[in-house]
């Protein structure tokens, strides 16, 4: 691993943020539009017997938006020089795919934290509500393995468009979306239908849900649901990695690698 | 006293004489009493598949330092996957590269740390500008003193009006020279230019030739170089190597290339009796077709043309021109695209 390398990749990631509008818009303005929607339902809700339903809504939007940002970066990231037909002309200079996956991840951070601290205060400012209260030390257990769980979904999409080339590229912006529901991001995992409260428990931030949800209404921190997040992120970061280098390799032996630029 | 002249002598002689044993250590290499170049990249029975598939056959060739090693072969030939394979985007299924008489799977970054790539095909990040490009990739090679070393090659390209552009703004032309300036960030001792020219207009194309032969001069620069143009191979190879169906058919220096065919093309042009050039030619048994009724286009084999000459004087014709057209580089090439691709040496 070399420093200099990443932050080379990383300032070619902040040349490519400020110059367009698409990542702006998707990262920052939609973020934003999101808030508003949510925020003003929770209002509404407030007025109803379901008042609590509103923060929920709103607490599962502020951590939902940490997997969309973190795995955006890492996905549209290489996108964006696959578009540009100059992916392999990074892999031609000496840079190691783990250099180049590192480098998107701590954008995607970088990005998520800033969305997160604006959005988070916007909620304070406008619609009172304060997503410090589930605190401090349980928004950082939730960002890390909501972190480690975009990373996850970044790579498993950026191995198969790699592999399978751009006809599959809709994944890197259609995939998390379809999660939403299954990881119960928004509600209780109860409210699903059974079969699908055993599919939601196989992704590791359903358990961060429910533990974000139960902190938020009694203040307690639930170690059980977040201990089982943490290992099932380190088994899906394992097989992930697997997953990608296979899926790496494999687009560099078909040609794939190449052919995705042509 | 007197015993301190000839140790001191000894001293600086033997000082001399490992200086210029490193210097032939680094640079050149001694096989079979030869010397010969350093061997900057050596390829051995390279082979590419792809399913039943064999786009590169098991070709073997080496690249000298200082050397242009042109790269040719009609479409499908395994060209560009060779390049993509010495470059490390396309993995191989057998044989062995080495940069540097390292193997290249095994020390990848060290390898590609001194080599570098440039093609018409790959293009830089078009959103952000050429400068912002540039630093990025001078980043990427570890470029110690990075802005300065840009501003050296943009100025020696003739690019620095182009830095705050975006890359993707440019022209055709514009963007091959920006690509050369990210291919010398690192000071490749090693360049492999896929198609470099493709696209260009005939006066960018002389620039960027001229530049690519002040870099070889300047640099000591190896160049693997591939092209469809016959003309720009001719004039910028030392040495060239026929691809066809992945295999090697051919590989020598431009001139002996062209001496392997033998026929040449004499044009003539006369005032009338074209009944009487038309009977010499045809009971000598040459190949010749009229182009009109005073000019002739005759197949010969070049030693013969004087021969031929005489004959046709010794006729009753007058003869007010002769264009004798020797074989190119392209006459090779067309000979193997069109199938007559025995392996000429």
């Amino acid at each position: 691993m070399s420093f200099r390398r990443i932050r080379s990749v990383l300032l070619q990631e902040l040349f490519i943020t400020y110059r367009s509008m698409e990542i702006i818009f998707d990262v920052f303005i939609l973020s934003l539009i999101s808030l508003f929607l949510f925020g003003f339902l929770s209002l509404y809700l407030v007025g109803t017997q379901n008042a609590i339903a509103g923060k929920i809504l709103l607490l599962g939007m502020l951590l939902w938006d940490v997997i969309r940002i973190i795995q955006y970066s890492i996905s549209i990231g290489s996108l964006w020089n696959l578009w540009a037909r100059n992916l392999c002309n990074m892999f031609i200079a000496p840079l190691h795919m783990g250099e180049y996956l590192l480098a998107h991840t701590l954008s995607g951070i970088a990005k998520a934290i800033l969305v997160f601290t604006l959005d988070s205060v916007l909620a304070i400012l406008v619609f009172h509500f304060n997503i410090y209260q589930v605190g401090t030390v349980n928004l950082v257990l939730f960002f890390l393995n909501l972190s480690i769980f975009a990373f996850v979904t970044g790579i498993v999409i950026v191995g198969l468009i790699l592999c399978y080339g751009m006809r599959i590229q809709a994944f890197a912006w259609g995939l998390i979306p379809m999660l939403q529901p299954l990881t119960a991001a928004l509600f209780p995992v109860k409210v699903l239908p059974t079969p699908l409260q055993g599919v939601a428990y196989l992704f590791p931030c359903t358990y961060i849900f429910e533990a974000a949800r139960y902190s938020l209404s009694s203040g307690n921190r639930d170690w059980h649901a977040i201990s089982v997040a943490f290992f099932l992120n380190l088994l899906y970061l394992l097989l992930s990695t697997l997953f990608f280098k296979m899926m790496f390799r494999r687009a560099r032996n078909t040609g794939q690698f190449v052919r995705n630029e042509s | 006293m007197r015993t301190t002249g000839p140790v001191y002598e000894d001293f600086v002689g033997e000082l001399i004489f490992y200086a210029v044993v490193e210097y032939l250590r680094k640079y050149c290499t001694i096989s079979n009493g030869k010397m010969m170049s350093e061997v900057i990249l050596q390829v051995e029975n390279l082979v590419k598949k792809y399913g039943s598939f064999r786009a590169v056959g098991g070709i073997s060739f080496s690249v000298p330092r200082g050397k242009v090693v042109g790269l040719l072969g009609p479409n499908g030939a395994g060209k560009t996957t060779t390049i993509q394979i010495l470059l490390g985007v396309t993995l191989k299924n057998g044989g062995m590269i080495k940069y540097f008489g390292k193997d290249f799977y095994r020390h990848r970054q060290y390898c590609l740390q001194r080599i570098n790539f440039t093609s018409a095909f790959n293009t830089l990040q078009g959103r952000i500008t050429v400068w912002e490009n540039l630093v990025v990739f001078a980043g990427l090679y570890g470029v110690e003193k990075s802005k300065k070393k840009i501003m050296e090659l943009a100025k020696y390209l003739e690019i620095i009006n182009l830095l705050p552009e975006l890359y993707q703004n440019l022209s055709a032309g514009q963007k091959t020279r920006v690509n050369l300036v990210k291919s010398l960030l690192n000071d490749p001792e090693l360049l492999l230019m896929d198609e470099p020219t493709a696209s260009l207009d005939p006066d960018i194309t002389d620039k960027t030739l001229s530049l690519i032969e002040d870099l070889k001069k300047s640099r000591s620069l190896a160049i693997l170089y591939t092209s469809h143009d016959m003309e720009e191979v001719t004039r910028i190879c030392d040495e060239v190597i026929f691809l066809d169906r992945g295999k090697i058919v051919a590989h020598d220096t431009p001139l002996n290339l062209t001496k392997s065919i033998s026929e040449a093309q004499l044009r003539l042009t006369f005032d009338d009796n074209k009944s009487a050039i038309d009977q010499y030619l045809k009971s000598c048994e040459y190949r010749y077709t009229f182009l009109s009724d005073h000019v002739v286009l005759i197949d010969v084999e070049a030693t013969l043309i004087p021969k031929l000459l005489l004959g046709i004087s010794k006729t009753d014709v007058d003869i007010t021109d002769i264009d004798i057209r020797k074989p190119t580089l392209e006459d090779v090439f067309l000979q193997i695209a069109r199938g007559g691709n025995d392996v000429i040496s």
